[in-house]
């Protein structure tokens, strides 16, 4: 497996009079093909780092490297083109356009891309028939249940073939039903098209279903654990509770 | 092209707001091509009225004369401006006509009658009996049916015009002319029998001008005053079309603000529209979409609000006009001529008005579409 994130020293300091430190040197490697979660309490910064990775947000110092390029002083225009062709995004909320019907909304990536509408059009139709909704392509978000939606919300995320997916709660709105639907859906997804999944998430259930656990408390990674077998092996010292 | 794609999303799925915005751009449009068309219409009017009767330019004898001498030169210089239309020689006096022991005073103007009806029509459009032609021949007369009334008088009556230093003459009235009011002290009789009442040999007192162009006739008059004559415009005898002209103005200032507040509903209507989408904005933003995509789709929503509340507006606008016109509705009328409610509607206006909304609605946009595309895709998403 190759390294497809390296996180250096990285660091957040959010406020001008106050200083509140959301990331403290955080240093991070993920791998290709890898399902990683990040757990904490809230306010840990976990939704911070994901929003580094995810090139929604700036760092205050330190570096990101995605695929051995350094990224982190991207100008805008390169970091929304890197957004669009390498990750997916899914939220808490599925953020779907109210005015799109399904399939336009997984389109708009790659309408974004510039592909080609009846080319993107025929992706959209694969990935909402991968996802299940095959019979509620041309449904509006509203017409069309949570977790509909929220698998909707992942074919998007899936639609321009991005090499990361970042899922922030994706299950954080849904019943325990709909939440192990889209979590198999992920993990099925990942096995398929090998992509890397990095979740931040209050479900320990879930979060157990992964390949690797990161614990952060006040912006520090306290606690690292990977998958062997069935078995979660400690690296660090770790206080789950 | 994506914003394209979204703006028209944007634009079909929210039909009401869309109407709304679209509806009050064309309702000011509306109301201002009505307003500026009824302006051309009145002003057409008035043109039409006075200026059948009133000439362009007035050509009067020079500085310490009372006769216009040589006057076969000077409508041969006339005939040299650009624009001249029609040149009538009339030759006025006053005189006093008497008819079974009435007497009413009146200007005897000879004239020839081919020119005056170039200048008036009087002999084309107004004459209830007889025909102003007759008058070429031998000892005759034309007067306005008031003062046939006045006097009397029926057509192949015996007229006599008399008036100090004038020889006697017995005119036979051959043409009734009725222009509403607006000649009744005029009688009108051959060059020759002018110059015979007067004793008088080729001479005339004015020579009345058309042109193609009124406008031109302060221009015209100044390059006839040039030659030594007396000359006067249409233009310094009345001041009614200045203002027109400045009433055209004001309420083209007035119709144009208007349109700028409308304008303002639609900078209004995308901010909401840019509060109500920031999540997607957010969303849009973590797709990939630039900041200059954002701010395209905003601007091109704005866009097209305009262009289209412009264009309805116009159709709208010019629909009614013709509508209107098609009702034929006198507003005042009198003999020979009438008086409606009519719409010009300067085809110049339906190019201009959705252009000037389409800019307008742009402009109104930037600031919101500013706003959208400087959003924080982090905070965006929250909310």
């Amino acid at each position: 497996m190759s390294k497809i994130i390296d996180i250096k020293k990285l660091r957040k300091v959010y406020g001008d009079g106050v200083e509140l430190v959301a990331l403290d040197d955080v240093d991070l490697t993920i791998e290709e093909g890898e399902v990683l979660s990040i757990v904490g309490p809230s306010g840990s910064g976990k939704s911070t780092l994901l929003n580094m990775i995810g090139l929604l947000d700036t760092p205050t110092s330190g570096e990101i490297w995605l695929k051995g390029q350094n990224i982190t002083k991207a100008t805008p225009a390169e970091r929304a083109r890197l957004r669009n062709k390498e990750l997916g995004f899914i939220f808490q909320f599925h953020h779907l356009l109210p005015e799109f019907n399904a399939v336009e909304n997984v389109m708009m990536p790659l309408l974004i891309a510039g592909v080609e509408r009846k080319e993107a059009r025929q992706r959209a139709i694969d990935l909402l028939e991968e996802v299940g909704l095959g019979d509620r392509l041309n449904n509006r978000p509203n017409q069309l249940s949570g977790g509909q939606n929220q698998r909707v919300a992942v074919a998007r995320a899936l639609a321009g073939h991005p090499s990361i997916v970042i899922g922030d709660e994706p299950t954080g709105n849904l019943d325990t039903k709909s939440s192990d639907m889209i979590y198999e859906l992920l993990r099925k997804l990942n096995r398929e098209m090998n992509q890397t999944f990095i979740l931040v998430t209050h479900d320990m259930a879930m979060a157990e279903k992964t390949d690797r656990i990161l614990r952060l408390v006040d912006g520090r990674i306290v606690c690292e654990m990977r998958r062997e077998g069935d078995e979660f092996v400690s690296h660090d010292l770790c206080h789950l509770d | 092209m994506f914003e394209l794609y979204a703006a028209r999303k944007h634009l079909t799925a929210r039909r009401r707001q869309t109407l709304l915005a679209v509806g009050a751009v064309a309702l000011a449009v509306t109301i201002t091509i009505l307003f500026r068309s009824l302006i051309n219409g009145f002003e057409g009017t008035i043109n039409d009225i006075i200026f059948q009767f009133v000439p362009h330019v007035t050509v009067l004898p020079k500085d310490g004369e009372s006769r216009i001498y040589l006057y076969k030169t000077l409508l041969d210089a006339v005939w040299t401006i650009p624009g001249v239309t029609a040149a009538s020689p009339a030759l006025s006096t006053a005189a006093s006509l008497s008819y079974g022991g009435k007497v009413e005073n009146v200007v005897l103007r000879g004239v020839v009658p081919d020119e005056l009806n170039k200048i008036s029509r009087i002999g084309l459009d107004y004459m209830v009996e007889g025909d102003l032609d007759s008058i070429e021949i031998g000892r005759r007369v034309a007067l306005d049916r008031e003062m046939a009334e006045r006097l009397d008088l029926k057509l192949g009556d015996t007229v006599r015009a008399s008036f100090p230093d004038a020889r006697t003459l017995n005119l036979v009235v051959t043409g009734i002319f009725d222009t509403g009011g607006f000649s009744t002290n005029y009688a009108y009789v051959s060059m020759k029998t002018a110059r015979d009442f007067l004793g008088e040999g080729s001479v005339i007192t004015e020579v009345q001008i058309k042109l193609d162009d009124i406008y031109r006739a302060d221009e015209v008059a100044a390059s006839l005053r040039e030659l030594g004559y007396n000359a006067e415009s249409w233009q310094s005898q009345s001041g009614i079309v200045e203002s027109i002209q400045s009433r055209r103005l004001s309420n083209t200032m007035i119709m144009l603000l208007v349109i700028i507040i409308s304008a303002f509903g639609i900078a209004n209507i995308m901010n909401l529209l840019v509060l109500e989408k920031t999540r997607e904005i957010g969303m849009m933003m973590a797709m990939g979409a630039t900041s200059s995509i954002i701010r395209r789709i905003f601007l091109i929503e704005a866009g097209v609000l305009g262009l289209a509340g412009g264009t309805a507006g116009c159709l709208i606008g010019y629909g009614i006009a013709a509508y209107v016109n098609s009702l034929a509705i006198a507003l005042s009328s009198g003999p020979g001529f009438s008086i409606y409610l009519n719409f010009v509607v300067d085809p110049r206006d339906l190019l201009i008005f959705p252009l000037v909304t389409l800019l307008l609605s742009v402009a109104a946009g930037v600031y919101p579409a500013h706003q959208a595309s400087k959003l924080d895709p982090v905070v965006a998403l929250r909310g």
